[in-house]
C-alpha cells in the first residue's frame, strides 16, 4: 500500500497526457504551447486531489516545487500570447 | 493491538489485480493500434486507405472479374494503372452494347489506349490545369462548372475539382472558366505560351464518360461534392477493381479480405480459434 | 540497490526530455496540417483558403471597354460634347480600373496584358478624337467669322488641314488595331458588335473634316511651314531631329507631338529651324507631329516608337530587424529609363509602388513580418514605349524578434508568487502546529494552573467533541507532535495506548463514548495518578 496514492496519481496522469497526445494527433497539428498547457492542468488537478488534508507527503512538498516552475512557464505563454495578439 | 497484516495482504493482491487491470488496458490499446495500423494503408485511391487521399469513405461495389458484370450495369473504372487485355476490351465492349454504361475516371493518360481500343474519340491530357478563378490558395483547385446533361451530374451546378488533366473530344459535361490555363512551367502565372482558354474536364462520346478527376472520390473531397456523391449513390454504380486503384499492395491487408471472402477460409479460422478453448476446458475437467 | 538504480534511470530520462523540449522551446508548434498534397492531388482541407479577388469580373470589365468604346464614338459623332466628356471619364476610370486589375491578377504575361496595352492605345485616340472634333468645331465657326480676313482666314485653313490628316491619322491607327482585339475579345466570348461599330463611327467623325474642307474650297495652298523628321522611328531615348523651313516669317516655331506641345524653337536667319525631340513617355505606335509658327501650320508628319525590351534587376538589403531596402535600375539596352513606375509584389500579393529616378534606379523601404517573404520587381511598361519586364524573385527570411522582457517578467513574478503562496501554506500548517507544541511544552511547567485552564472544560459538549478535545489535550501534554495519528501516539506512549485505540475507535469507527469512559479519559488527560 506503500506510496499507493503516488503511484496512482502519476497513473492518471501519465494517461490524461495520452488522451491530450491522442486528440493533437487526430487534429494533425502538435502544438508544445497547447500540450503544455494542458499537463499543467492535468497537474494541477491531480495535485489537488491527491493533496490531503493531514499530512504532506514528500513527493507532495517537490511537488509544490513543480508546479510553480510550471506556473511560470504558464504565465510566460499567457503574457506572450496576449502580446502577439494586441501587436497583430 | 489488533493485527492489521491480513488487511495489508488483501490491499496487496487487490494491486497485483489492479496492475493486472492496468497491462491489460495498455496491451488492449496497444494491440488496436496495431491492428489499425495493420489494416490500413497509405496508398493513393485505395479503399483501406482511410486518411485523407483513399477511398474508404465511398462505399461502392467492386466487382472482381469484367465478364461477370451485368447487363446494363454502370462501370467506374477509377485510376486505372494496369492494362487492359483482349479479353477485357471485349467484356466492356459487350457491356456497351447491353446498355450499359462505363464512366472512365483518370487524369495521367494510362486509360487513353483503352479508349482507342474501344473506338472512343475522347483523350485524356494530363496536365498541370490551373484557373485564375479560385477559392484556395492553389491554382490547381478551383470550381468546375457542370454543362451538358449527365445523370451522375443532376441537380449540380459546380463541382470542386483537385489537379484535374483536360478530357479531348466528345460532347464536354464539366468545364473550367475561361480563365484557366495549361501550366507548363511550373510557376503558378500565366504567361508566355500559356493561354487561356474553356477546356473541359469531363466528357461524354454514347456510353463512354471519361473524367479528368479521379480525386472527386477521394476522402478529402467527398465533403466538398456532396450532390455528387448523392448521386453516385442512387445510381447503381459498380468499381473496377481489376484495373482501379482501389485494391492494395499490402499482403495482411489482402489475406484478411479474402478470408472475409471466402466462407470456407471463415469456417476454418473460426474452428481453429475455438478448439484450443475447447481443449483447455476439457482439460479443466479432467 | 535496486530502487537506486530505478531512481537514476528516471532522472536521466527526464533530463533528456526537458533537453530535447527545450530544444524545440522556441518552436512551439511542431507539425501542423499545411498544404499536404502527393503528385496525384492535394488535400483540399489544409490548403490556405484565399478570396477569389476580382478574377471574375475580368471578363465583364473587358466587355464594358468594348461597349464604352462605341458609345464614346457615337456621341462624338453627333457632336454632344458633354456626353462625350462624360464618357471619356468613365471610360478612362474604367481603364485605370482594369490596369491594376491586370496587374493584380499578375496576367500581363498573356493576352489579357496585350488587350490592355491596345485599350490604352484605344483611349488615347479617342481622347484626340474628341479634342479634335471640338476643335474643328471651332475652327467651322470661326472659318465663318473670319471670311473677310485673308490672313486670319488663310491660318484656319491650314490649321484645318492639319486637323484633317492627324484626324484621318488617328483614324488609320485606331482601325489597325481592330483585328487583333476583336480576336482577343472573341477568345473570351466578348461580344464585339459595339466595338466595329465604333470604327465606323470614327470613320465618319473623321471624315467630317473632308466634307467641311470640300465646302471651304476644296484645296488648300501649300503651307509656308515644312516639317521634316528623321528618322521616322526609334526607341526609348532615341532622339528625333525635327526640322524645316519657314519661308516668311521668323515667328517662334511651336513644335506639337501628338496634339502636345513639345518644343519651341526659333528660326535662324534664313528660316530654318532645326530642334530635337527625345523619345520619353509616350506609348509605342505612330505619333504625329507638325508645327506651328503664328498662323502657319505645317503638314503633319508621324514617327513610330518601337518597342523596347526591358530588364530589371532587384537587390535586398537589410535595414533594420524588420525592414529591407529593395534597390535596383530599370534598363532598356544602356539607356536607363527614368521616371517609370515599378511594381514590388511581396509574397504574390500584397503590391508595393516605386518609381526610377533620373538614373533608372529605385529603392523602396518595406517592413517586413517575420518569417520568409518572396519579392518580385515589375516593370509593365505602362504609358512607354517598352517591354514589361521583372526581375528575379529574391527570398527574404526576417527571424523572430528578440523575446520582449514583459512575458519574462510575468514568468518571474509568478514563480515568485506561487512560491509564497505555497510557503504561506506551509507556514499555516507549521504555525498551529507550533502553537500546539508550545502549549504541550507550558502545560508541563504550568501543571497547577492547567486544572483550571478552559481548554480541558468539556462540560456541555457532545461526548464525541468531548473525547476529541480530551485527546488534543492528552496529545499535547504528551509532548506528541500534532501530526501524529491516534496510532501514532499509542505507539509513541504505550503507557496511554489504552486511552489512544479508544479515541480510534471513537473518532473513525464512529462509536460514542459512555460517561464513565469520559471521565475516564477527562481523568488520563489531565495527568490524573488514579485513572485507570
Amino acid at each position: 500500500m506503500a506510496g499507493g496514492k503516488k503511484y496512482y496519481a502519476a497513473a492518471v496522469l501519465a494517461i490524461w497526457l495520452i488522451i491530450v497526445t491522442f486528440f493533437m494527433v487526430l487534429n494533425r497539428t502538435l502544438d508544445l504551447e497547447v500540450y503544455f498547457v494542458l499537463s499543467l492542468i492535468g497537474l494541477l488537478v491531480v495535485a489537488v486531489l491527491v493533496d490531503g488534508a493531514f499530512s504532506r507527503p514528500r513527493y507532495m512538498r517537490y511537488l509544490g516545487y513543480v508546479i510553480a516552475v510550471g506556473v511560470a512557464l504558464f504565465a510566460y505563454i499567457v503574457v506572450e500570447k496576449i502580446l502577439e495578439i494586441i501587436a497583430a | 493491538m489488533r493485527s492489521s497484516g491480513g488487511w495489508k495482504e488483501k490491499h496487496e493482491v487487490m494491486n497485483m489485480q489492479r496492475e493486472t487491470w492496468a497491462l491489460l488496458i495498455i496491451l488492449l490499446i496497444a494491440s488496436a493500434a496495431a491492428f489499425a495500423h495493420a489494416t490500413t494503408t497509405i496508398e493513393e485511391y485505395s479503399r483501406h486507405n482511410i486518411g485523407w487521399n483513399g477511398t474508404s469513405n465511398l462505399g461502392l461495389e467492386e466487382i472482381h472479374d469484367l465478364s461477370k458484370i451485368p447487363t446494363g450495369a454502370t462501370l467506374l473504372i477509377l485510376a486505372p494503372e494496369k492494362p487492359f487485355t483482349e479479353e477485357e476490351v471485349d467484356c466492356l465492349r459487350a457491356l456497351l452494347d447491353g446498355g450499359g454504361e462505363i464512366i472512365i475516371a483518370d487524369k495521367e493518360g494510362f486509360v487513353n489506349p483503352l479508349l482507342t481500343a474501344l473506338g472512343s474519340p475522347l483523350r485524356v491530357l494530363p496536365g498541370n490545369l490551373s484557373s485564375l478563378e479560385r477559392d484556395h490558395a492553389d491554382p490547381r483547385i478551383f470550381r468546375a462548372r457542370v454543362t451538358g446533361n449527365a445523370t451522375l451530374f443532376a441537380g449540380i451546378e459546380t463541382l470542386l475539382v483537385n489537379h484535374p488533366a483536360m478530357i479531348q473530344g466528345g460532347v464536354p459535361l464539366l468545364e473550367t472558366s475561361l480563365l484557366a490555363w495549361d501550366d507548363t512551367t511550373g510557376d503558378g502565372r500565366p504567361g508566355g505560351t500559356e493561354s487561356f482558354k474553356r477546356r473541359a474536364i469531363c466528357a461524354r462520346e454514347g456510353n463512354i464518360t471519361a473524367l479528368g478527376d479521379p480525386s472527386l472520390f477521394i476522402n478529402a473531397m467527398l465533403p466538398e461534392n456532396p450532390e455528387l456523391i448523392k448521386n453516385l449513390r442512387g445510381h447503381p454504380v459498380l468499381i473496377d477493381a481489376v484495373h482501379s486503384r482501389t485494391g492494395t499492395r499490402n499482403p495482411i491487408i489482402n489475406t484478411l479480405t479474402w478470408i472475409q471472402a471466402t466462407p470456407l477460409a471463415r469456417a476454418a479460422i473460426a474452428v481453429l480459434a475455438i478448439l484450443p478453448v475447447a481443449y483447455l476446458f476439457g482439460r479443466k475437467r479432467e | 540497490m535496486r530502487p537506486r538504480t530505478s531512481h537514476i534511470i528516471l532522472v536521466a530520462a527526464t533530463l533528456v526530455a526537458i533537453l530535447i523540449l527545450a530544444a524545440h522551446a522556441t518552436t512551439p508548434i511542431l507539425y501542423t496540417a499545411e498544404n499536404i498534397s502527393t503528385a496525384a492531388h492535394a488535400d483540399p482541407a489544409t490548403i490556405k483558403k484565399r478570396s477569389p479577388g476580382d478574377a471574375a469580373s475580368l471578363i465583364p470589365l473587358m466587355d464594358e471597354l468594348l461597349d464604352q468604346t462605341g458609345t464614346l464614338t457615337l456621341t462624338i459623332k453627333l457632336k454632344d460634347y458633354e456626353s462625350a466628356e462624360r464618357d471619356l471619364a468613365h471610360y478612362t476610370a474604367l481603364s485605370n480600373r482594369f490596369d491594376r486589375l491586370v496587374i493584380t491578377l499578375d496576367v500581363s504575361d498573356t493576352d489579357i496584358g496585350e488587350f490592355q496595352q491596345m485599350n490604352r492605345q484605344n483611349l488615347d485616340s479617342l481622347t484626340t478624337l474628341l479634342d479634335d472634333s471640338r476643335r474643328l468645331d471651332d475652327l467651322k465657326r470661326l472659318e465663318i467669322e473670319v471670311r473677310g480676313d485673308d490672313g486670319r482666314h488663310t491660318a484656319v485653313v491650314y490649321e484645318g488641314e492639319a486637323l484633317r490628316q492627324k484626324m484621318h491619322q488617328g483614324f488609320s491607327t485606331y482601325a489597325e488595331r481592330v483585328p487583333a482585339m476583336s480576336r482577343i475579345a472573341e477568345n473570351y466570348e466578348i461580344n464585339t458588335t459595339t466595338y466595329q461599330e465604333s470604327t465606323e463611327h470614327f470613320a465618319e467623325a473623321a471624315e467630317a473634316a473632308d466634307t467641311w474642307r470640300k465646302e471651304t474650297g476644296g484645296k488648300t495652298p501649300p503651307s509656308p511651314l515644312s516639317i521634316n523628321l528623321t528618322p521616322t522611328e526609334g526607341s526609348y531615348g532615341d532622339v528625333i531631329r525635327i526640322s524645316g523651313t519657314h519661308l516668311s516669317s521668323k515667328v517662334p516655331v511651336e513644335i506639337y507631338v501628338d496634339s502636345r506641345l513639345a518644343k519651341t524653337t526659333t528660326p535662324d536667319d534664313s528660316g530654318h529651324y532645326v530642334c530635337s525631340y527625345r523619345i520619353g513617355k509616350i506609348l509605342a505606335g505612330l505619333h504625329l507631329v507638325y508645327a506651328t509658327a503664328g498662323p502657319a501650320y505645317s503638314d503633319v508628319r508621324t514617327f513610330t516608337a518601337l518597342p523596347g525590351n526591358t530588364t530589371l534587376t532587384l537587390t535586398l538589403e537589410e535595414v533594420s530587424q524588420a525592414t529591407v531596402a529593395c534597390t535596383g535600375a530599370l534598363m532598356t539596352g544602356d539607356r536607363p529609363v527614368t521616371g517609370a513606375p515599378v511594381v514590388l509584389r511581396l509574397d504574390d500579393t500584397k503590391l508595393i509602388e516605386a518609381r526610377t529616378d533620373e538614373n533608372g534606379t529605385y529603392t523602396k523601404k518595406i517592413a517586413l513580418s517575420a518569417g520568409d517573404h518572396t519579392i518580385r520587381a515589375e516593370f509593365h511598361g505602362a504609358g512607354f514605349p517598352l517591354n514589361p519586364s521583372e526581375s528575379e524573385t529574391e527570398t527574404y527570411h526576417v527571424s523572430g524578434d528578440l523575446p520582449s522582457p514583459l512575458p519574462i517578467i510575468a514568468g518571474t513574478a509568478a514563480l515568485l508568487g506561487t512560491v509564497w503562496y505555497l510557503r504561506r501554506r506551509h507556514q499555516r500548517e507549521v504555525t498551529p502546529e507550533k502553537a500546539r507544541l508550545e502549549t504541550a511544552q507550558e502545560s508541563p511547567e504550568g501543571e497547577e494552573e492547567k486544572r483550571e485552564l478552559p481548554a480541558i472544560d468539556i462540560r456541555g459538549l457532545d461526548p464525541r467533541d468531548a473525547a476529541t478535545v480530551l485527546f488534543h489535550a492528552l496529545r499535547a501534554r504528551l509532548g506528541i507532535p500534532a501530526t501524529k495519528t491516534p496510532r501514532d501516539c499509542a505507539e509513541i506512549s504505550p503507557a496511554h495506548a489504552r486511552f489512544f485505540e479508544r479515541y480510534e475507535k471513537i473518532r473513525y469507527a464512529g462509536e460514542t463514548p459512555t460517561d464513565e469512559e469520559l471521565r475516564w479519559m477527562e481523568g488520563e488527560a489531565r495527568g490524573d495518578e488514579h485513572a485507570t
